[in-house]
């Protein structure tokens, strides 16, 4: 019974109140994918770095017109420094290989590229991978060596953007986020004035504290956990038609994102969303409903 | 000051405007905490009663004011099981009670007219009703008759003195002569915060 009549309170408000509750919702939704975006982009950081730990080599690419004699005498050299676990050898034709299954998806790329310039190289398992840089001064000017590189060095660059992009997601996230807060501060601040009559008698008449607050908290919790289904839905969104649809092929070199993580977002987002809501609504009443 | 009111009495505070008439029952009904002395209800000593346990408090209390306070979109009726449902009480005890109490204050037949097809006394009616059905021990009134012409002031007073008679303490302010003049109930005269006369069955004076 009592229920009921918090319920009907609870969509009346919101109801009255529709201009404000909408931007409340909008407000909120944006943050929220910002905010999981945020958390999807520290995943796969995660990810990447699990992937790679194992797998990061040095590259050393050898000069286009070397020798054989020159190419046995660098990988002797190589395995003679101390830090190489493993030193592996591909032939320009190997490397096209790989380039090809690589980019696979991007013909035109692929059928614009010859094989002739690809160089030859050495891919260099570590021993240590923080040995990487001596390892670079070493050889790099070396004779008859092209370039070395560390894909340490190169997945740093891909971690900078991410981080960067991770940075930006979250601070648009606290920026809407306080906007969000803020409507529904004031949101419950009008509510709380167009049933101050019903208040003032429920205090009067001894109604319990938690029953007077009850339809303002939830006003904001409704509204926080509708905010939270629509980031949802705009993550899962993004991950069909942006991710996996339109920018397949510039995704395709990472890992991919996992539905998995995009559905763990769901009780997440809900419940950041719903108690922050409450809390705020909470606060408010404080100042504005003394008992 | 200093007052002590026994259970059952029926009293009235009267004084000029700004006395603190509606203070006390303020503080009676703990919307203010005083900064020094001790109010007793009951038991209880208000002054230094918890937050948390205000609104029980309350409900061992009811109260009547010059503007009525009743809900404009409900009905007689529901006026009155508001106060019952905000305290949790089930509905069948509301559907019991309601109709119950609505006959006592004289209202019966009348229970689904909104507040807005009743008379300034009707509604009156509504808030002692609200107000007493929870039968508390005490039922404050600050001016229930403020807005009645005589004639309805006279019958809320007369459903007033019946619900004295049941046993409800009554604290009643009010600035109208004839009815403490008429009712020769327990007077006392606040100035400036400050009791100048207690005289039991006294005259407005
Ligand atoms: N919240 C408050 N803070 C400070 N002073 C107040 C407050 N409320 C009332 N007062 C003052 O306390 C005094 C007593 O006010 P109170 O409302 O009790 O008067 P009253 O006796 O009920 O008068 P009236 O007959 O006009 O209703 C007044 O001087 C008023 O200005
Ligand atoms: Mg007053």
């Amino acid at each position: 019974m009592r229920a009921k009549y918090v319920m009907s309170e609870v969509f009346l408000g919101l109801w009255r109140n529709i201009s404000m509750t909408v931007a409340m919702i909008i407000t909120m939704a944006v943050s929220l994918t910002m905010l999981g975006a945020g958390l999807l982009l520290y995943n796969q950081v995660d990810v990447i770095e699990e992937y790679y730990q194992t797998n990061l080599e040095v590259v050393v690419y050898l000069d286009r017109d070397i020798t054989p004699e020159m190419t046995d005498q660098i990988k002797a050299e190589l395995e003679d420094s101390g830090y190489a676990a493993q030193v592996q050898y591909e032939s320009k034709e190997e490397a096209f290989e790989r380039f090809k299954d690589t980019f696979e998806e991007s013909e035109d790329l692929v059928n614009a590229v010859e094989a002739e310039v690809l160089p030859a190289a050495f891919r260099i398992k570590m021993n240590d991978i923080n040995d990487a840089d001596k390892l670079i001064a070493d050889f790099s000017e070396r004779e008859g060596v092209y370039q070395v590189t560390n894909q340490r060095d190169i997945l740093q660059q891909v971690f900078d953007i991410l981080g960067g992009a991770q940075r930006l997601t979250l601070i648009v996230a606290l920026v809407q986020g306080i906007a969000a807060l803020m409507l529904v501060a004031n949101t419950i601040q009008v509510a709380a004035y167009s049933r101050r009559r019903e208040v003032a008698i429920m205090k009067l008449v001894g109604a319990p504290n938690w029953f007077v607050q009850a339809p303002f908290v939830l006003e904001a919790v409704f509204a926080g956990v509708i905010g939270a289904i629509f980031a949802f839905a705009t993550l899962i969104a993004a991950k069909f038609l942006v991710i996996d649809g339109e920018f397949a092929d510039l995704f395709s070199l990472m890992p991919p994102i996992q539905m998995q993580s995009i559905l763990l977002l769901l009780p997440i987002l809900t419940g950041i969303s719903a108690v922050i809501s409450a809390i705020t609504a909470w606060i408010t009443l404080r100042f504005n409903i003394k008992v | 000051m200093n007052v002590f009111i026994d259970k059952g009495e029926f009293v009235f505070f009267i004084g000029p405007t700004g006395a603190g008439k509606s203070t006390i029952i303020k503080l009676l009904l703990r919307e203010e905490v005083p900064d020094k002395g001790k109010i007793s209800v009951g038991d209880i000593d208000v002054t230094r009663l918890r937050r948390w346990k205000t609104p029980a408090y309350r409900r061992s209390i009811g109260c009547v004011f010059q503007d009525f306070r009743l809900l404009p979109n409900r009905t007689a009726a529901e006026n009155v099981a508001f106060a019952l449902e905000v305290i949790g009480k089930p509905k069948s005890v509301a559907r019991r009670v309601v109709p119950e109490v609505l006959e006592l204050v004289g209202l019966g037949g009348k229970e689904h007219r909104y507040p807005h097809e009743l008379s300034g006394g009707e509604q009156q009616r509504v808030a002692v009703a609200r107000a007493f059905v929870n039968r508390p021990l005490l039922l404050l009134a600050d001016e229930p008759t403020g807005n009645l012409d005589p004639d309805t002031s006279i019958e809320i007073m007369r459903l007033l003195d019946r619900i004295s008679r049941t046993g409800t303490t009554i604290l009643m302010v009010t600035h109208d002569s004839n009815i403490v003049n008429q009712m020769r109930r327990r007077v006392i005269e606040i100035e400036n915060g400050q009791i100048v006369r207690d005289q039991a069955r006294g005259v407005y004076g």
